[in-house]
């Protein structure tokens, strides 16, 4: 199907030759497609599905994980009033000189309405994680059944190079659990306990967070990563690590 | 008088910061959240308001007092009080967009005051 | 007493004698150095442990964003620094060099001393050293470089030293077997400490096969000057003539010396001129820091002159046989390198990973320097080379190879 689809649109007849159910097939393909990288044509940008999801023969069938957890982050309401940043401490126990999720300030010095923009960061969980292949000791592995990338506090030697491999500084060295800590998505404090929400997400007074399973069609998460009209993207495309953090406006 | 007295030793107290000059100076808001920022000059040098044009029923001269009403938040902001009295979308912006350029955040409030700590890391 | 412990038949009685005189027979330049070198091990040592129980970050000046430091640069130059030495050594042993044989021996024992030196100043660095030792073997991961490169490092240590029991018993097919296990072991320990850095993409400083291919020929580099280097100052404290078989043997590496050096200029060259053609953003950054801006000290002076072009000068003007010429050369290269491991470690972490976002505190490179703590321990893993170089050399009586 996906073949003859790819087929298709290799030979660039353009769109209106597909069938019907070839259409349907190829606007979830295509949806998916531009909902998570930014600019570019329909066509060339199919083969970048497989560079942001886990492997090439599960994208257009589910997402690997269930539940998948991942976030949206539409930085255009964030105000940086840190009440995620507060929430996350209080609920993960984090010390003052570390963090697990951090805003930045970016600078856009030529902005006309703003010049200044907030960026939440945390760590994206990547489907690709870096951490987890550099970790001599399998203390970080990401876990197989909802995609959290996990932390064996047992194992953690503080050798310090899953934080020097991870591109978007998520992680810190924990000096009370004598281990690296990071964002686990409050696995242990709230989604093993019923919670719906990480500490962060539901912090957030301007609904800058949200947090869901993106394998499940009606999620928030997964509509909003998959419509066309706004564009999503994520931070550092180019190392690799496919993350299942997004970011949007809007 | 006792309470206007009273109020005005409270707010001398909590050592919020005004820079002083003439129009009125930066008041850099920490309630109900951290960091807006509200600048006299872009209002009353930029835009050319006076002082009645606000300081008549909607904002009173103490600075900070606002930010003690309960109901100083975004909601009141689109139903057209405080700040939104005029930034509907008409007169000026609307109180819903371009959020950061009244949110300083805490980066730009600790910055404001001198304060370590201003996005950069840790330990 | 000539070749050592190799017979068969010594009485304990004997052999204490020996050593006994054997140890007094140093000048008392000699002992002196001993002494400082012990102390600085030892202070290296305080140093670590203090760091170690009162936490890293109260004493080192590593951050979040920084987290290796001198002490992971010295690990680096140390354990490349045996890498080299067991290459030159095998030169000799296991390929049948005539003219590296005369060093063969000097060479593996220096190999272990370098690594257990770094050793040392991992240990410090290492915030649960009791967990490694558990885990790497009952939950190890083997997409991991830095797990394959503390293995393999490991097991070339076991490897070496039963190779330097088997050369001293005389069981020179047994030390042969082992010795070539430890340079396999050791060249793949190398690439894949290299691999640590190289194989990370989100560092774009590092990431690419550039470094394991440089790791490796800057080993070569480094063990053909150290062996000069730990050779004409054994020469000096043993009182040895210079034999001729020796004088050969250290034209040789000088030969080796100097065409690695110039390998290592081509290399650094065209990875210079390739950034500054392309401008790739985490690269760029990065070696115009080394060309122009914080590093650039440590940059010209210390790799650039230190370590490639003053030794390639003396080590041509010395023609082999002008010894002063030869120490000095292999001197400052082996002590430049330390520069050279700096540099690429601390320079690649003081890009910030959000270099390219424009975000407030992450635009420029951040700051490390290393805190006292760390500079003592680092000095105290060139105490323990020293130390163990200069007990060694009385011990086993100056590494004296037969024919065999």
């Amino acid at each position: 199907m996906i073949r003859n689809m790819m087929k298709t649109m290799t030979q660039n007849e353009g769109v209106e030759a597909l069938s019907g159910e070839e259409r349907r097939e190829f606007l979830k393909l295509g949806l998916k497609v531009t909902g998570v990288f930014a600019g570019g044509s329909l066509l060339s940008l199919v083969s970048v599905v497989e560079k942001v999801y886990a492997t090439p023969n599960q994208y257009h069938e589910k997402y690997p994980y269930k539940p998948h957890y991942s976030m949206v982050l539409h930085v255009d309401r964030c105000v940086d009033c840190e009440k995620c940043i507060h929430a996350c401490a209080k609920t993960n126990d984090i010390p003052a000189y570390g963090f697990r999720t951090n805003i930045l300030e970016r600078q856009i010095p030529d902005g006309i309405e703003q010049q200044v923009e907030f960026l939440p960061v945390l760590c994206n969980q990547c489907n690709v994680a870096q951490c987890a292949r550099v970790c001599p000791t399998s203390a970080t592995y990401k876990s197989s059944e909802n995609g959290i990338v996990m932390m064996d506090v047992k194992k953690c030697i503080g050798c310090l190079s899953c934080q020097v491999a991870c591109p978007y500084n998520a992680r810190y060295f924990n000096e009370e659990k004598w281990a690296v800590d990071k964002c686990n998505f409050c696995f242990d404090t709230r989604l093993s306990k019923g919670e719906e929400l990480t500490a962060c997400a539901d912090a957030c007074p301007a609904g800058v967070r949200i947090f869901g399973d993106i394998s499940e069609q009606t999620s928030r998460v997964y509509r909003e990563v998959h419509q066309v009209s706004r564009t999503v993207w994520v931070l550092r495309p180019e190392a690799g690590t496919k993350p299942n953090v997004f970011y949007t406006r809007g | 008088m006792k309470r206007l007295l009273m109020g005005l030793v409270l707010v001398g107290l909590a050592g919020v910061p005004v820079s002083a000059d003439d129009s009125g100076g930066d008041i850099h808001y920490d309630k109900p959240v951290i960091g807006v920022l509200f600048s006299h000059e872009s209002h009353v040098e930029d835009a050319g308001l006076d002082c009645e044009s606000c300081h008549n029923d909607i904002f009173s001269m103490e600075a900070h007092a606002v930010q003690e009403e309960p109901d100083f938040n975004m909601l009141s902001l689109s139903e057209g009080r405080y700040c939104g009295a005029c930034h509907d979308g008409e007169m000026a912006f609307a109180s819903n967009t371009r959020c950061a350029s009244c949110h300083e955040g805490a980066i730009g409030f600790r910055r404001a005051l001198g304060m370590e700590n201003t996005g950069a890391s840790h330990y | 007493m000539a070749n050592g412990m190799s017979g068969v038949g010594i009485t304990l009685v004997e052999l204490e004698s020996a050593l006994i005189t054997r140890m007094r027979s140093g000048s008392n330049g000699y002992y002196v150095a001993v002494l400082i070198s012990g102390l600085l091990m030892l202070a290296g040592a305080v140093a670590g442990l203090y760091a170690t129980v009162g936490g890293h970050h109260t004493v080192y000046n590593v951050t979040r964003e920084i987290p290796w430091g001198v002490l992971i640069s010295s690990y680096v130059f140390f354990v490349v620094t045996s890498t080299g030495l067991c290459l030159v050594s095998s030169i000799g042993h296991i390929f049948g060099s005539k003219t590296f044989m005369p060093i063969a021996k000097r060479a593996v024992f220096l190999a272990i001393v370098t690594l257990m030196s770094g050793f040392f100043v991992i240990l410090a660095e290492i915030k649960v050293p009791i967990r490694m030792l558990i885990y790497n073997i009952i939950s190890p991961n083997l997409t991991s470089s830095i797990w394959w490169m503390g293995t393999l490092y490991g097991l070339a240590l076991g490897l070496m030293i039963m190779e330097f029991i088997f050369l001293m018993l005389g069981r020179y097919r047994s030390a042969v077997i082992c010795g070539f296990i430890a340079l396999v072991g050791e060249i793949a320990a190398n690439s894949n400490l290299a691999g640590v850095f190289g194989l990370l993409n989100g560092r774009e400083f590092w990431h690419g096969p550039y470094l394991p291919i440089f790791f490796i020929a800057s080993a070569v580099m480094v063990g053909a000057g150290a062996i000069i280097f730990f050779q004409i100052l054994a020469q000096k404290i043993n009182g040895d003539e210079m034999t001729g078989a020796m004088r050969v043997c250290l034209a040789g590496a000088r030969k080796v010396a100097i065409l690695m050096i110039c390998v290592i200029l081509f290399m650094t060259i065209w990875r210079t001129v390739s950034t500054l053609a392309g401008m790739p953003n985490g690269q760029y950054v990065g070696v115009m820091a080394m060309l122009t801006g914080p590093y650039a000290l440590s940059f010209w002076g210390g790799e650039i002159l230190m370590t490639l072009l003053a030794p390639l000068v003396l080590f041509v003007l010395s023609r082999g046989t002008h010894v002063r010429m030869l120490l000095l050369a292999s001197a400052m290269m082996v002590f430049g390198a330390f520069f050279m491991r700096y540099n690429m470690i601390i320079i690649g972490q003081t890009i910030p990973v959000y270099i390219d976002l424009n975000v407030t505190g992450y635009t420029e490179l951040l700051h490390y320097f290393p805190s006292v703590d760390e500079i003592i321990v680092t000095l105290g893993g060139f105490g323990m080379t020293g130390f163990l170089f200069l007990l060694g050399e009385k011990f086993f009586n100056g590494h004296k190879v037969e024919e065999h």
